[in-house]
């Protein structure tokens, strides 16, 4: 009875009135958490509401995002039941311009030896979202439209996405040889399958088969705007090495770390079409800038993700990150409220017993809620930013787009 | 010495190099084109300084710029926490920083050469010319160096360990773990800086070849990998067309397009880039098959492991012999005991020793052939004769042979 009162209760107050954890509870953490964490996104969805209310007078034609706010709350939907309309779905009006994207990645792959081909060609069984190949054409189209009412994607637009999806690949096969991950996508990583040697080769092997592809395009332009990129990429993953003591100096670093190892592929991706597409260098700004604030959100949300999901839906472990001795957005919010996390955020979660107490401090405190609202305000800023384009299908798609990254359960 | 003889000689000290400790040795000995002439180091150092006074400055390995960057010092703390840990990280590590001094540049220094010999384009002479150092613009300079992250990036990444294979001798899997972390990243993190180099020489036909160098060279590695991964099992059935293949994946294609790619920088026509492409290519290889043959001309192999089955030597007896033939004699030799390269090699040899003298060495004289005619296209200073009675690559293929003559007998004695 007792625990069914506490079930009861903490699931119920966004806000627990616990300070913290309670002794002997951790087996029921999972299921109290998802709902304080549900009730937190309510109430997030309610801010954000009256924020969105505000910016819908400003821009009137923005109707779409606050009729999507009524409908749906901030974590627990599914972006599928979301859009009727066929045109105005992202990803359908996005795959217009992807058909066979996987099969032309993998023609970029000229491997002769099969077992390092199969390595190569194992994250593009298009089972993956392909969010960032999707983004890029509609950022395309967005911008050839903006230029001169232009309706084609051009092959070095296009090019560009396949790139950036091998990019992408490319760091989660080494990510995860240095996470030692065993699951993605619902899938083993090549690292389980192939042995961390092998793994690394079919990294560099990817790359290498993005550069080609890159350098084909001849544009030193772009090949300057996607080499960033990779060193944005490696930045990123030295970052997540330290850890800061200064408690502002850690969020800055954080966001300085998620910029880099997520937002910069898409912001980057997003400038080197609008620069094929565009000379006017105001419009590779908003590129840049949409492609940034949505990566940001992006990360954020994934972050938010590893507590509040569950691994079946992810398909890939939860509390990950804390279990690399990371600490997320949603951790350095609830360091604010439970200064004791502090020690843990040092120790990199090394102690026994360390990732499951913080992931309860996490579900208690507002981290999560924070940092969702967070990621809605780079959200708002990527929809101000894309605005500033001619009205498009595909500029509409984009709104759309950052409105499904909040959304987003998986 | 001209420069003319300098890239005539060049391959011969290469090529007469190679690691001592055989091919198959840790990333440390492949790490270094030691110079190790027949005649002395002091000679090999003497070629190599005259070689970085006639660039004008030697080749900076990783930039100062690269250097001084966090990430560099973060590695090399990082690195400092797994000393006494198993991880093949530190052997590559010490092998930089030890062979510094002993011209680790090497792969740098030719395309330097090569750049000078070939000298600005005549078709295209107005354009640059003020950003000449010695002869050598600074986007060649800037290539030399790519050239040598690129390989040492896949140096560093060839050192990654495979988990679920580790013994307990090894030592904690979480060193292990953190090694492999730390090599990834720091093999990542030079690509990073050759992928940044590439980009601001605004040439992308520069970064396709050497983009596809990086292909060829991680195919090549996986190949190395799964040869040595079986080395106590049968070779291969690969003929020496596919062991050339191969070799020209893990060692013959980077320097090869590297040398391809500044050639295109100084805008010279397809002709001079393919002569260029064809130098770095045979003498990549004859390095390869001269080092593939050390352990068999040493008079004493330290170590029997060094012995790779799947080395030009060993890939050429077993053509000779035939496939059946080889396997029987393995067989025979494992089923004596453990099986020892070193003996199994005198046991096969004891018959065929005379042509298998004549046979590697009669593969680098056809390479270092080519790579020698394709030098006299090159408008370079004057044209003295060679001081050695023949060129210079072909002088070691002569004396390559000659040791081998010489040195077999002592090894099956």
């Amino acid at each position: 009875m007792a625990s069914c009162w506490w079930r009861w209760r903490r699931g119920c107050s966004w806000r627990p009135a616990a300070r913290s954890p309670g002794p002997g509870s951790p087996g029921r953490a999972g299921l109290s958490g998802l709902r304080a964490a549900a009730a937190a996104a309510a109430r997030a969805q309610m801010s954000y509401f009256n924020l969105v209310k505000s910016l819908t007078s400003a821009f009137p034609n923005m109707y779409s995002i606050s009729r999507f706010h009524h409908m749906t709350p901030a974590v627990c939907c599914c972006s599928k039941t979301r859009s009727g309309e066929e045109y105005t779905d992202p990803f359908n009006l996005g795959w217009r311009d992807l058909k066979g994207l996987y099969e032309d990645i993998r023609k970029e792959l000229f491997i002769s030896t099969t077992e390092l081909k199969e390595m190569c060609e194992y994250y593009f069984d298009g089972k993956g979202k392909a969010f960032r190949p999707i983004i890029v054409v509609l950022m395309a189209r967005a911008c050839n439209i903006h230029h001169n009412n232009s309706r084609n994607v051009q092959a070095s637009q296009r090019a560009i996405a396949l790139i950036a999806e091998m990019i992408h690949t490319a760091s989660l096969v080494h990510d995860d040889v240095i996470d030692d991950a065993s699951s993605r996508r619902g899938k083993h990583t090549v690292n389980k399958i192939w042995g961390e040697k092998k793994a690394v080769l079919a990294g560099d092997l990817i790359l290498s088969a993005a550069s080609i592809a890159l350098a084909r395009i001849g544009n030193t332009t772009v090949v300057s705007i996607l080499t960033q990129v990779i060193e944005d990429l490696v930045r990123g993953e030295f970052l997540q090495l330290g850890s800061k003591e200064n408690e502002n100096e850690r969020f800055a670093h954080y966001l300085e770390k998620t910029f880099k190892k997520t937002a910069s592929l898409i912001a980057n991706s997003c400038k080197a079409v609008s620069v094929l597409g565009c000379p006017d260098p105001v419009v590779h700004e908003i590129a840049y800038q949409y492609g940034k604030n949505v990566g940001l959100a992006f990360q954020l949300i994934d972050d938010v993700l590893d507590f509040t999901s569950c691994s079946d839906r992810m398909g890939k472990p939860t509390s990950a990150d804390l279990k690399l001795g990371l600490a997320t957005g949603p951790v350095l919010f609830a360091c604010q409220q439970f200064p004791e996390m502090n020690a843990m955020i040092m120790r990199r979660f090394s102690s026994p017993g360390d990732v499951d107490r913080a992931r309860q401090y996490v579900l208690q405190s507002d981290g999560v809620q924070q940092t969702t609202y967070l990621a809605q305000r780079y959200c708002r800023e990527a929809v101000r930013e894309i605005s500033k384009l001619r009205p498009s299908p595909e500029r509409e798609a984009l709104i759309q787009l950052s409105e499904i990254v909040l959304a987003r359960d998986k | 010495m001209s420069l003319r003889q300098l890239l005539l000689r060049l391959p011969c000290y290469l090529g007469a190099s190679g690691p001592r400790r055989g091919p198959l040795d840790t990333i440390a000995s492949v790490v270094s084109w030691r110079g190790q002439s027949s005649r002395s180091p002091a000679h090999w150092n003497q070629v190599v300084s005259e070689a970085e006074k006639i660039v004008g400055y030697p080749t900076s390995f990783m930039s100062l710029r690269c250097l001084l960057s966090d990430e560099l010092s973060n590695i090399a703390m990082q690195v400092r926490k797994l000393v006494g840990t198993q991880h093949p990280l530190l052997t590559t590590a010490r092998g930089l920083v030890h062979d510094s001094q002993n011209n680790l540049q090497l792969r740098g220094l030719v395309v330097l050469l090569i750049s000078k010999a070939a000298g600005p384009s005549s078709v295209n002479a107005s354009c640059q010319s003020y950003d000449m150092v010695s002869g050598i613009y600074s986007c060649q300079r800037s290539l030399a160096e790519i050239t040598e992250l690129i390989h040492t990036a896949l140096l560093v990444h060839r050192g990654i360990v495979n988990l679920d294979e580790l013994q307990s001798s090894d030592g904690p899997l979480k060193d292990m773990q953190f090694g492999n972390k730390i090599a990834i990243l720091s093999g990542d993190f030079l690509l990073a800086n050759a992928c940044n180099g590439l980009a601001l020489l605004q040439n992308t036909k520069v970064v396709e070849l050497l983009a596809s160098a990086l292909m060829d060279l991680v195919q090549g590695v996986y190949h190395e990998n799964s040869n040595s991964a079986k080395e106590n099992h049968i070779t291969d059935d690969i003929g020496i067309l596919t062991w050339k293949e191969q070799t020209f994946l893990s060692h013959g294609a980077l320097l090869a397009k590297s040398c391809q790619a500044a050639m295109e920088l100084a805008k010279h026509d397809a002709e001079v880039q393919d002569m260029a492409f064809q130098y770095g290519k045979h003498m990549a290889m004859s390095h390869k098959i001269n080092s593939d043959l050390q352990p068999f001309i040493k008079e004493k192999t330290s170590d029997s492991l060094t012995f790779n089955l799947n080395s030009a030597p060993v890939v050429l007896h077993q053509e000779f012999l035939g496939r059946d033939l080889w396997i029987k004699q393995i067989r025979e030799a494992q089923r004596k005991g453990r099986l020892d390269y070193a003996k199994v090699w005198v046991s096969l040899n004891g018959v065929q020793r005379l042509r298998d003298t004549q046979k590697p060495a009669s593969l680098p004289l056809s390479c270092d052939r080519r790579s020698l005619i394709i030098h006299s296209p090159f408008p370079t200073e004057p044209q003295n004769p060679p001081q050695h009675s023949s060129p210079g690559s072909h002088y070691y293929c002569v004396r390559a042979s000659k040791q081998v003559e010489v040195h077999l007998p002592c090894l099956f004695n």
